[in-house]
């Protein structure tokens, strides 16, 4: 072989660069926001380059150049001016609607825990996977009945689902991009965060803050089933974690209780 | 302060002679100038090939590098293992912001301009400024021992987070020699920032008044107050990270099972970027001044607002301190926190804007000469526009959870941070090569330069955008491992060879620099036809710069005065060079009020 065949390997075919399919309830309002600040964006940008290509054009060499301090008071009211629609305009609709989702949605646990069906889910996370817990039929976290699984996360479609987040060794970050969501793992502190899963299917979940070689094996599956095929997973997956369960196995048994007044 | 005292302040000292004290270690701050210039630009090949590593292992993921991967990698088959890419993205990274846009824009420009633009005969501690280049030296010595450390480099990421950047993640010694050089080349930065600050505060020529310095020098002032208050937070930062990893503190370690400790990680990253965003601006901060007088230079027209871009400028330092928040939104930061984080970051934005749109008035009405430093100021009003507005996204607390490290951060701080102080730097370079080395640049090769590397280095960092939009997360050794990014390989392939283009393109700059410093046309004194005070003196200036100190009577813009074209036939006029009643000494009003 050529030593520079690689070079020779021609792109292969693709498509959709866009986000990824959103399959949870409330992640429209992230996308919507990411897309209309994208207007704003792309319209000042090309004003930007239209002014300096229009000023390289025919303001060249040839054009007498005009002696202008730009310092008159109508010039200066016209720069705040501008400065000061802009901000208000693209950064105040930014600011408004981030403040917004998170009083309502992402920050909004009270209203997650509070709902009859809501799922508690606890992940461990570690060099290089993602071990979660649920409480099981007991409703308590470190107890034998817990379902225990490794990079694979079963949760039902349209009820609340909350994680809270540790790590036992370095910074991870629980991160699932077709839910629209993603917290870090820290050790020393357990955070939180929640979703609904609009559609059944499986998703990949990521870990997005790097720790270490195997950062990008760090993949684990969510699967979203409707809400009585769920349960009747979790049944299942309850009675095998019990089989399953060693005393023993100390390491195995990390648990924490359900923290209701978590920081997020 | 009157030029007698100016003149005892800063006596002729007679230029030392033989080849150690004159060329090696130098207090001229000239000299020291070009050693930062010339070490910049070596580690900035250096990182850039470690960058093409990177974009192989994504358009080629595992395969055998060419060339590097026989040299290099030999015992990995001359593939990039997951373990190598670590240290290679790390160090492209600490690489590239401590050791090559900090030694050019900051060590070379700085040490070369401020003191010929405000009219000094060099900086105000000569020996410290030599101090500063040799500890930046033992750095960059500790930087190569990091690559030749058990276990590889550094490999924690250029943010060397713990607890990955402790023994716990990474237990070779090649990060400890990294650790220890950002504390040195910390501390070779405080020494050379101590110097800039006094310099401009104490040697400014009669006459040159805070209002009548060059954007370039408020540029490259604020950036030295910006690292002096902050290099040493990072220093500590270092230190204690230091002490964990070698004298087993915990300083930085927490955990519920495999590590347990009573520190806290999270400490370090308000550390890290308490000093890390004001960081962004210590870069981008000597580009914007550089950018803002070359645009008034090439556009032969006024600088739009001179006072309102030194007061944006002056905001933007003192608001880089209170906006670091945004790094950590995904810490499980308290949502309260977040938002007062988001706001002073968006009010950000406020005197950036300002400043383009100075920028932008600047050209407006001009009489623009397209030579390459005005080419490159204009790339790099182009990148960091499209910088800036990227940034928009990742400030606000909602937008930043999903595109939070995804490739769509890498690709808005390289626009702004790489892209924007690449640009900087060559306008920079093509502007006062004539002055540095008294010889010409081939402005052919130049205009060549710039559309190459302008065309191809948007076309990375935009695919960069592409490819975290599309949520691709960042250091992912291999991306494809994920099904919902499988189909990113072709955009990234194409991003690559944009990138491997862009590389090659600066073979032309590497022969137009070295050919033209052997064998380029005598430059004359004033070739840009510009009146800041450097110009005023040959090309290269004498070891003492001026052989009177001279006195200052206008502004650095002074273009297209009718006045001066009728008096004297063209249309710029010097800092200090007088006309009609003007006379050098003669205390008109207008120099005597900024000085009293």
């Amino acid at each position: 072989m050529p030593p520079f065949h690689h070079l020779l390997a021609a792109p292969l075919e693709g498509s959709g660069w866009g986000m990824p399919h959103d399959a949870s309830l409330d992640g429209w309002r992230i996308d919507d926001l990411i897309n209309e600040t994208s207007v704003f964006v792309i319209l000042l940008f090309a004003i930007m380059v239209a002014w300096m290509l229009w000023a390289c054009f025919f303001h060249g060499e040839r054009h007498p150049a005009r002696y202008d301090h730009g310092t008159s008071r109508r010039s200066i009211a016209v720069a705040l001016g501008i400065a000061a629609a802009i901000f208000f305009v693209v950064d105040g609709h930014l600011f408004l609607n981030s403040v917004l989702v998170w009083k309502h949605v992402f920050g909004n646990f009270a209203w997650a825990e509070t709902q009859k069906e809501t799922v508690r889910i606890e992940i461990n996370a570690h060099q290089w996977a993602w071990a979660a817990r649920y409480a099981g039929p007991d409703g308590k976290f470190g107890t034998q009945d817990d379902i225990v699984t490794l990079n694979d996360i079963t949760v039902p479609q349209g009820v609340p689902v909350i994680f809270q987040v540790a790590s036992t060794d370095v910074l991870h970050s629980f991160n699932i991009p077709n839910m629209r969501v993603k917290m870090d793992a820290v050790p020393g502190m357990v955070n939180r965060v929640w979703f609904t899963a609009k559609e059944t299917g499986q998703f990949d979940i990521g870990c997005a803050q790097h720790c270490g070689a195997n950062h990008y094996k760090m993949r684990g599956v969510l699967t979203v089933l409707p809400l009585e095929e769920w349960k009747r997973w979790a049944e299942v997956a309850s009675a095998n974690s019990a089989r399953a369960y060693d005393a023993e196995d100390k390491d195995a048994q990390w648990a924490w209780d359900w923290e209701k007044h978590a920081r997020i | 302060m009157h030029t007698t005292e100016q003149e005892d302040l800063q006596p002729i000292h007679p230029e030392p002679e033989g080849f150690w004290p004159k060329y090696v270690f130098s207090r001229d701050h000239k000299v020291i100038a070009k050693q930062f210039l010339w070490a910049g630009l070596i580690f900035l090949f250096v990182g850039g090939t470690l960058a093409m590593m990177i974009r192989w292992q994504w358009a080629f993921p595992g395969k055998p590098v060419p060339v590097i991967g026989p040299l290099f990698l030999s015992d990995q088959g001359g593939a990039i293992g997951p373990a190598t890419y670590m240290t290679v993205f790390t160090m492209h990274g600490l690489i590239m912001i401590f050791f090559a846009i900090t030694p050019i824009l900051i060590g070379a420009f700085g040490n070369y301009c401020i003191p010929l633009m405000i009219g000094a005969r060099d900086m105000a501690f000569p020996t410290l400024n030599m101090l500063s280049f040799w500890t930046f030296v033992v750095s960059l010595v500790l930087v190569i021992c990091s690559f030749f450390g058990q276990l590889g480099a550094a490999g924690a990421g250029w943010t060397t987070y713990p607890p990955l950047s402790t023994n716990i993640g990474t237990p070779g010694s090649g990060q400890t020699f990294m650790v220890a050089a950002i504390f040195v080349t910390g501390v070779s930065t405080i020494m050379g920032g101590i110097n800039y600050v006094t310099t401009v505060i104490r040697h400014r020529a009669p006459g040159m008044t805070y209002m009548r310095m060059p954007l370039t020098v408020w540029g490259l002032w604020l950036t030295a107050v910006l690292n002096v208050l902050f290099v040493p937070v990072l220093g500590s930062a270092a230190l204690l990270l230091f002490l964990d990893r070698v004298f087993g503190t915990q300083f930085f370690i927490a955990g519920a099972a495999a590590v347990r400790g009573g520190g806290d990680p999270i400490l370090f990253q308000h550390l890290f970027w308490i000093f890390g965003h004001p960081e962004v601006y210590i870069l981008i901060l000597p580009a914007w001044g550089i950018v803002s007088d070359i645009l008034s230079f090439f556009s032969r027209k006024p600088a739009n607002w001179y006072r309102g871009s030194v007061y944006a400028m002056c905001t933007v330092t003192v608001l880089s301190a209170v906006v670091y928040g945004h790094h950590m939104f995904m810490t499980g930061m308290n949502p309260l926190l977040g938002q007062g984080f988001m706001i002073l970051t968006l009010i950000i934005s406020v005197p950036a804007e300002l400043l383009f749109l100075n920028w932008l008035r600047t050209l407006w009405q001009g009489s623009i000469r397209t030579n390459p430093p005005m080419l490159f100021a204009l790339g790099m009003v182009f990148v960091f526009g499209m910088g800036g507005l990227t940034g928009l996204y990742l400030g606000a607390t909602a937008t930043d959870i999903y595109l939070h490290d995804t490739m769509f951060v890498v690709g808005h701080f390289h626009l702004t941070m790489a892209a924007a102080s690449f640009m900087g730097s060559l306008a920079a370079i093509y502007y006062w090569f004539p002055k540095m080395f008294g010889r010409r640049m081939s402005e052919r090769l130049g205009k060549v330069h710039f559309w190459w590397s302008a065309v191809f280095i948007t076309l990375v960092f935009t695919g960069q955008l592409i490819s975290g939009y599309a949520g691709q997360n960042r250091r992912l050794y291999n991306p494809y491992e994920y099904s919902f990014l499988k189909h990113l390989l072709p955009l990234n392939r194409w991003t690559s060879y944009s990138a491997f283009i862009l590389m090659a393109g600066q073979l032309v700059f590497v022969w137009n620099f070295i050919h033209s410093l052997v064998a380029g046309a005598r430059a004359e004194m004033n070739p840009w036809q510009v009146g800041t005070l450097e110009w005023t003196i040959a090309s290269p200036p004498p070891h003492h710069n001026y052989d009177v100190i001279p006195t200052v009577l206008r502004g650095p813009h002074e273009f297209a005065d009718p006045l001066v074209k009728a008096k004297l036939g063209r249309d710029w006029i010097g800092q200090a060079e007088p006309l009609l009643q003007e006379l050098p000494g003669s205390s008109t009003p207008a120099a005597a009020a900024g000085r009293a």
